[in-house]
């Protein structure tokens, strides 16, 4: 059952436009991410759902009750803000209760059910201390608390975790898949951090200058991304430029001098552009692997990792290429001869200019 | 000494020859057992603070200045508080524009402002009240409410209104748990600073102030031309320990508030 519907939003800033035509459908209790560099409209979107922005054309419904011109203090939305925005003049039950108060809720009801989300995000301790006495991962799960002690039907995160260090950031990330899990309430966070959208959203909408680009499961954008610009987004990639040429018996992929074999039925029959995963180039193959092309290649530079070691590879008449391989008996030296190996298999057939 | 150290020292020094020595050297007289008002004293004594007490007109024009000052207050506080949360809220144009007339008693000479009013409260019937004072007062007041009020409003977070906002709070709610406490410093100082305005302002009350209305000021002011008495320099002490205080007050507010922020 559709929980949100978001349908053909125009959003106009005087002659400039800002969003083109958006719509989107999120289930109830779906975790979506709208993803995109800055100024690509994914704040606006946000603004737009909680109501700090009007539209200049379409509409959002919740549960069918159109809500588009609802203020926000009228919509029952929960908001986290990438600066906190918590009140400096209240302690931290004090912050977390303020929507029970301004729902006149009965003292001791407040009372519990301020302890209980304090435990939620494990910040029972500070209870009694002023926000500024807290660190910022803190601060953040303070207004996360707040943002969903009063049971909102929908909760908007924006860039939660910008203002934190990595290691912090992965911590909060799987206890905001966590809170998301036993709450079941519907969370819709915007980032630029594609690390963050894939490890923790059922669905992805990735935006680009005021355009939902592609929207699905982190899988789906990885392994099938519709245009250049998602498939460069997330996760690396390589892209060769060409024709696709489907005379022969084997359809095949002309670049440069290599001709690289075609499966995979999901491949359109035309583009100008192959995008292949790093993970998908094969270094060094085995003699037996046929339905590729070999071609010798040179290590330019190479980033070690631990689980595995990232190459950037040159083959003649190619881009310069990215390839894993696992670094389980050493690296291989820069400036070293290696064969690498490349087909169709995962690859995906792009168009220019899409 | 490096040169931003003598700049201090200059600066310093200069304040202190302009506004504190003239002080120094007034202030003394009022202890002065003689009728005159220079030096040597011929002794110390406090006789001419039993006069101010106990003589009329000064305990009388005290009064009447302490109940303006009071009302003036009040009425700038109500006036220039919502102008400059009115402001806040105007787009950019408006704001500038708004902003531009919310001052301007500031920048209108007081003689005019003074004679304008006395036409004005003349046609109505109120000339020679309290209620003239405090509304002329509350006009130069309003202005000193309105740029305190504006610099805390600006300096607050808006995202915290916001915060209010997406929990349900509603504007009036969000007003008195988040904008008002947390701005609450600014108001004040601008309410002091309009409550000295009025307690010391001589220009407007010269065209409005009656025999039953006389203001310290005025008091002050026909003292001067008609008999130079130490009691005039005792009244001036008792004003600047008045205005000292409210300075300490506004001190200790704004480190009670960082502290609490």
């Amino acid at each position: 059952m559709a929980q949100l519907e978001i349908s053909s939003i125009d959003k106009f800033y005087g002659a400039t436009q800002a969003l083109f035509d958006v719509s989107l459908t999120v289930r109830k209790g779906e975790f979506v991410t709208l993803l995109g560099p800055s100024g690509s409209g994914k704040t606006t979107l946000l603004k737009i759902l909680a109501g700090f922005e009007s539209v200049s054309a379409g509409r959002i419904t919740l549960n069918g009750r159109d809500v588009t011109a609802l203020a926000p203090e009228r919509r029952n939305f929960g908001l986290v803000f990438q600066g906190y925005a918590l009140f400096p003049h209240m302690t931290v039950f004090d912050n977390v209760a303020y929507p029970l108060r301004v729902r006149r809720i009965p003292r001791d009801e407040i009372a519990q059910r301020v302890a209980e989300m304090l435990d939620l995000v494990q910040l029972s301790r500070f209870a009694q201390r002023k926000p500024a006495a807290l660190s910022g991962g803190q601060q953040q799960r303070v207004a996360l608390a707040r943002a969903l002690v009063f049971r909102p039907d929908l909760l908007l995160l924006d860039e939660p975790m910008s203002a934190l260090d990595k290691k912090l950031r992965g911590d909060l990330q799987e206890q905001l898949r966590d809170i998301h899990r036993s709450l079941g309430t519907t969370f819709i966070n915007v980032t630029h951090d594609q690390e963050e959208a894939m490890h923790m959203s059922d669905t992805i909408a990735i935006m680009n200058h005021g355009r939902i680009e592609q929207a699905g499961s982190a899988f789906a954008l990885y392994r099938h991304p519709g245009s250049r610009f998602v498939a460069e987004f997330v996760g690396k990639s390589n892209f060769l430029g060409g024709r696709a040429d489907h005379s022969g018996n084997q359809p095949v992929f002309v670049t440069g001098s290599a001709r690289i074999p075609l499966a995979g039925p999901g491949l359109p029959p035309d583009g100008t552009i192959l995008m292949i995963r790093p993970e998908d180039v094969v270094l060094n193959p085995p003699d037996a692997q046929t339905n590729l092309v070999r071609l010798p290649a040179k290590v330019l530079s190479s980033t070690y990792s631990g689980d595995r070691a990232l190459y950037t590879l040159a083959a003649e008449g190619l881009p310069p290429l990215l390839a894993y391989g696992h670094a389980r008996e050493g690296l291989h030296d820069n400036g070293g001869a290696v064969t690498v190996g490349l087909s169709g298999d995962g690859a995906v057939l792009l168009s220019e200019g899409v | 000494m490096s040169p931003s150290r003598i700049v201090f020292a200059v600066s310093v020094g200069f304040g202190f020859a302009f506004l504190i020595l003239p002080l120094a050297i007034v202030l003394p007289l009022a202890f002065n057992d003689s009728t005159f008002l220079n030096y040597p004293m011929s002794g110390v004594s406090l006789r001419w603070f039993d006069v101010v007490l106990n003589q009329p007109p000064w305990l009388f024009a005290m009064a009447n200045s302490f109940k303006v000052a009071v009302g003036a207050m009040a009425l700038s506080v109500v006036t220039g508080g919502l102008a400059a949360m009115g402001v806040m809220a105007s787009g950019r144009v408006a704001a500038l524009v708004l902003s531009a007339l919310f001052v301007s008693p500031l920048v209108v000479p007081s003689v005019v402002l003074g004679v304008a009013m006395f036409f004005i409260f003349a046609r109505f019937g109120l000339s020679g009240g309290h209620l003239s004072l405090i509304l002329a007062h509350s006009v130069l007041g309003a202005p000193l409410v309105f740029l305190s009020a504006m610099t805390s409003l600006k300096g607050l977070n808006p995202e915290l209104d916001r915060a209010g906002a997406s929990m349900g709070a509603s504007r009036l709610f969000r007003f008195r748990t988040i904008i008002l406490p947390l701005t609450a410093p600014g108001f004040l100082i601008g309410a002091m600073f309009a409550f000295i305005t009025s307690f010391d302002e001589v220009v407007v009350a010269l065209f409005l102030s009656s025999p039953q209305s006389l203001t310290l000021p005025i008091a002050l002011f026909s003292g001067l031309r008609d008999q130079l008495e130490p009691t005039l320099v005792v009244v001036a002490l008792m004003l600047s320990m008045i205005s000292a205080l409210f300075l300490l007050v506004v001190a200790r507010l704004q480190k009670a508030t960082e502290q609490k922020a």
